[in-house]
């Protein structure tokens, strides 16, 4: 599904080259749910935005379903973006201005769904994850939790291959955070969707089926390893 | 989709009030403004459009050169119509006009009419003026026949079919003939009423002189005027030449006009005053400039707020949004703001209409705001302005990259310079707009106050004719019987504007010189207060001594000058006193008098001459004390009324009447009044709402320099800096725009106020208090607040 080769990236600094990830090399298959570890500053985030096309790194080869993602014009990558990618943020993101409804609807607004089939997507997945009764409500007037939840429907309401989430649990807390890697869990075994999520917690990791450890912009080789 | 941009843009506007308050009001002033200014502007370009025949009619204006005086009027003599259409095939019609008040009598109805016309039996097939009864060919084709407008025909005839009636016009009777609707009010001929042209004496005769009549020629095409323009060239070349026998550079022109070229690009007035199309180009520009003020308010603003939208951009396009969406949708937003300021500017302009009228001369009532082609209009506005007020907001918020703006915040790099030079544009205007008003307001001064040679308060001025003019004396004497009345006197016309224009020769060695002239009665001097530097003011003796036997042979003038006819003679006033001139006829020098504005101050003071003829008053002036006015006012007109049954009494104050010839002038200076407050008022509105943004942004940075010690002042001095900054740098701008255009307008005075330098500084400083002001609103509010609230809020 997923193939990254030799992908770098840095910034200058004072004329040197500093490196947030160097030389990283990835394959992602249909259905894995990764996890992505490492501390502070190796690089997590700056990996997941250039898995999900939100970022670009110097050099190095993306293929996506074997499409070569720099290779293709902006209109097109946008395309296969929207088709096939879900994001979820620690801060949820959600827009301050629009309902629980609205948010979860906006996807399908810029997929040019129908309005009378954006309806029957929306009811049907507010029904799935019970939150039926919140639909007219701001963001501001939800628990962390909830937004959380907000969240993860509006990056699924278009049926994405692929969710990326970036420590969709850091703001939560114990029971609001198990209650999400649960579904996460379950969207991943029952439903397929290939999931890669960075986090700090080995807890939160020990869900998914395989862990990337990231130090210092590169793949850690013995832990890849080891979980081959 | 384009439903969804219009919710969240509401709900943004509900969500920032402060922010959709200035820009929907600073628009809707802007609007308001463009739309007063538009409607005024279609008005003036509608003129004399109505005429079907309009691009066939033209005006004929003449100008000569006789002796060494030129001169060029609208006006022309009896024999240019006639004798065209006679020459020229290319004329069909001809119409003369005349315009001339008229006391108007029906039964118990007497009333002064001062929009009587005179003419041609031609009037109603050449011009669209509908007639509602009567036939257009023949309702003037004889002498004393008469036209009413539908108005008048209420006013003396109530519901009577006033066809048939006879009225009396001055002594004569009229017979009514028809009917015509009343004359719509942007055509430059307004009339009440339309007598046969026929019906004046002045009509038996033809000549090429005694212009007093405005003449319309219709042709037969529309192609016909630049050649037949030439050919009346050459033609009135021979005219002048075996009819005037015209010598050496003495010439005469008659040039055509097309009829809607009249009102805005004639320099000449004709029967009603012309406008400049000069002073439409300049309403039309403070209109844009006014609305690029506004305009410029929603950029700014958009742009500097919106580090607030930046998550919500990202996040539009990571749930897949592309630019073209993201833009889409600022745009929409900035439609439904100005779509709101339009409905507010409608609200305005109507609340605001009868000020705007004040302030324009015109009558409008709201309705015209709300027809389709205004609206319409006013739609394609809307849609221009959101589009450059919301086009680089839109480029600049829809162009950020998703990863920067959800990692960082929004950075817009360069738009601070954009921002700040159209703060600097913004004031520019502002600076600009308050000088000029200062100028017009200070030159209005100046001429309200300037010595004028003579006095104009507290007189009143009545009509004489030639009826009053029998027992003049009489009534003189029993007038001056009222309480109050300190002296009255009887001249030609007012001291305000004198027409006339006669030569006057030194019989010595035949020198002429060409002068203005008015007839004066023993006591006019006195009354309007001129001032005599030598020989002393005419007495009673000089009335008897005025001898109008053998038919005016036996008369010998005694004349007063000014300083510059005895100057234009070479003599020193002392030297003049006594000297004998002629104006057609000899007389004697009996005074010199101080030189006194008798035109307007756009106009040098050209030699005069006085001369005490009272066959020819024209008006009476009465100088009363001013206590009490009202009371001598009624006693006035109670004599009046025994003594002259045939004239109602309608008087007017002399400083009224040098008022109206500043009209213009006025005008202008309300206009400018007006828009300069408004240009500041939006200015400031737009740096209010920029502080306040900034001050948001800089909460955090002004908690921690107080923290470290900062006052309240300090704070306020570092938000305000850049902002002072920007406006002396348009102050700067401004000034020399301002000077060259203010002294522009100035040259078109001969007698001007000096620009002084206290005006900028006046300006400069109020602009930088009044901005200071809208700064502090805000700073001081956020400087004042508890830092240690604001950083934990952070």
């Amino acid at each position: 599904m997923i193939e990254l080769q030799h992908i770098s990236k840095w910034y200058n600094v004072g004329g040197k080259p500093v490196f947030i990830l160097k030389d990283i090399n990835l394959k992602v298959k249909e259905g894995e749910f990764i996890s992505i570890m490492g501390p502070s500053g190796s690089g997590k985030s700056t990996l997941l935005n250039i898995v999900g096309m939100l970022d670009m790194p110097n050099e190095g080869a993306y293929h996506f379903f074997g499409e070569s993602v720099y290779n293709l014009k902006d209109k097109h990558r946008n395309e296969l973006y929207k088709k096939n990618i879900g994001f979820i943020f620690q801060a949820y993101h959600l827009i301050d201005e629009l309902t629980v409804y609205e948010n979860i609807e906006t996807p399908l607004l810029y997929q040019n769904v129908k309005s009378s089939e954006r309806k029957a997507i929306v009811a049907d997945m507010l029904d799935k994850f019970n939150i039926v009764g919140k639909k007219d409500l701001f963001p501001s007037q939800l628990s962390g939790g909830q937004q959380q939840l907000v969240g993860i429907v509006r990056a699924l309401i278009a049926k994405p291959k692929l969710l990326l989430a970036d420590e969709p649990t850091g703001n939560l807390n114990t029971a609001q955070g198990e209650e999400i890697m649960q579904l996460f869990q379950q969207l991943n075994q029952e439903e397929g969707v290939t999931i890669i999520q960075v986090t700090h917690s080995e807890k939160n990791a020990s869900y998914g089926n395989r862990i990337i450890n990231l130090l210092d912009g590169r793949v850690e080789p013995s832990l890849q390893n080891a979980s081959h | 989709m384009i439903r969804n941009y219009f919710k969240i843009a509401l709900r943004h506007l509900q969500k920032n009030k402060l922010y959709a308050f200035v820009n929907i009001i600073g628009l809707a002033i802007g609007i308001a403004s463009c739309l007063f200014i538009g409607v005024y502007i279609w008005h003036e370009l509608s003129y004399d459009r109505f005429h079907e025949n309009g691009n066939r009619i033209a005006r004929v204006t003449w100008e000569y050169h006789f002796g060494d005086a030129t001169n060029k009027t609208a006006t022309t003599g009896t024999k240019v119509g006639p004798q065209f259409q006679r020459t020229f095939p290319e004329v069909e019609s001809y119409v003369r006009l005349m315009k001339y008040p008229r006391v108007i009598g029906y039964q118990d109805k007497l009333f002064e009419e001062k929009t009587f016309l005179y003419a041609d039996s031609a009037f109603f097939s050449m011009f669209s003026f509908p007639l509602l009864i009567g036939n257009a060919a023949t309702v003037l084709d004889a002498p004393d026949k008469l036209v009413v407008t539908e108005s008048m025909s209420k006013k003396y005839f109530g519901s009577e079919d006033p066809v048939g009636k006879m009225i009396k016009v001055g002594i004569k009777d009229f017979m009514v003939t028809g009917v015509a609707a009343d004359a719509p009010d942007n055509s430059q001929i307004q009339f009440d009423f339309i007598g046969s042209f026929t019906s004046l004496n002045a009509s038996k005769e033809e000549k090429w002189t005694e212009a007093n009549y405005v003449t319309y020629l219709l042709l037969n095409n529309s192609e016909a005027i630049a050649p037949l323009q030439n050919k009346i060239y050459a033609y009135a070349d021979k005219v002048s030449k075996e009819e005037m026998n015209t010598t050496g550079d003495e010439y005469m022109k008659y040039h055509l006009e097309p009829l809607t070229q009249v009102r805005l690009h004639s320099k000449l007035d004709g029967l009603e005053p012309s406008n400049n199309i000069v002073y439409i180009y300049i309403l039309g520009a403070v209109a844009i400039l006014i609305l690029l003020i506004a305009g410029v308010n929603y950029t700014n603003l958009s742009t500097a707020q919106s580090a607030r939208r930046t998550s919500e951009i990202g996040m539009r396009k990571v749930l897949g949004a592309n630019r073209l969406q993201v833009f889409n949708q600022f745009i929409c937003e900035t439609f439904l703001i100005t779509l709101l300021a339009v409905v507010f500017a409608l609200v305005i302009c109507t609340v605001l209409v009868p000020y705007f009228n004040n302030l324009s001369g015109k009558e409008f009532n709201a309705e015209i705001f709300f027809k389709p082609f205004t609206l319409l209009s006013l739609l394609i506005l809307a849609s221009v302005v959101s589009f450059t007020a919301g086009a680089y907001p839109a480029i600049i918020l829809s162009a950020g990259k998703v990863i920067h703006i959800l990692k960082s915040g929004f950075h817009f790099t360069g738009s601070g310079t954009l921002r700040k030079s159209l703060i600097v544009f913004q004031f520019v205007i502002s600076v600009f707009l308050i000088i000029a008003t200062i100028v017009i307001l200070q030159q209005l001064a100046f001429i309200q106050n300037k010595d004028l040679g003579y006095d104009k308060e507290q007189v009143i001025i009545l009509p004489v004719d030639s009826k009053i003019s029998e027992q003049y004396d009489d009534l003189k004497k029993a007038l001056a019987t009222t309480s109050n009345v300190i002296s009255i006197g009887g001249a030609y016309e007012s001291p305000t504007h004198i027409g006339w224009s006669d030569g006057l020769n030194r019989p010595t060695d035949g020198k002429q010189i060409s002068i203005n002239a008015l007839p004066v009665d023993e006591d006019f001097v006195k009354t309007v207060g001129l001032k005599i530097i030598a020989g002393s003011d005419y007495t009673w003796g000089d009335v008897q001594a005025f001898d109008t036997t053998n038919q005016g042979n036996n008369i010998r003038y005694t004349f007063m000058l000014n300083e510059a006819a005895v100057k234009a003679l070479g003599w020193s006033p002392e030297e003049a006193i006594g000297k004998t001139v002629s104006k057609g006829r000899e007389g004697t020098i009996k005074a010199v008098v101080q030189d006194f504005h008798f035109r307007s101050f756009h106009e040098a003071i050209n030699p005069m001459v006085l001369f005490l003829d009272k066959r020819m008053l024209g008006s009476i002036f009465i100088k009363i004390s001013g206590n009490n006015t009202q009371n001598t006012i009624a006693g006035l007109e109670k004599i009046w009324k025994s003594r002259v049954p045939h004239r109602p009494f309608e008087y007017k104050f002399l400083d009224d009447e040098f008022n109206d010839l500043y009209k213009t002038e006025q005008r202008t200076a309300g206009v400018f009044t007006s828009f300069a407050f408004i240009a500041i008022l939006l200015a400031c509105l737009g740096l209010f709402a920029l502080t306040a943004y900034s001050m948001v942004q800089r909460t955090k940075e002004i908690g921690i320099r107080k923290i470290l010690g900062a006052s309240v002042v300090d704070i306020l001095s570092l938000v305000s800096k850049d902002f002072i900054r920007l406006i002396v740098i348009a102050m700067v701008l401004a000034i020399p725009i301002a000077i060259f255009a203010t002294s522009k307008w100035l040259d078109s005075f001969v007698y001007k106020t000096k620009m002084e330098w206290w005006v900028f500084v006046v300006a400069g400083l109020g602009t930088l208090v009044v901005s200071l002001i809208a700064i502090s609103l805000q700073a001081i509010k956020t400087s004042m607040a508890n830092p240690v609230k604001n950083l934990r809020t952070e």
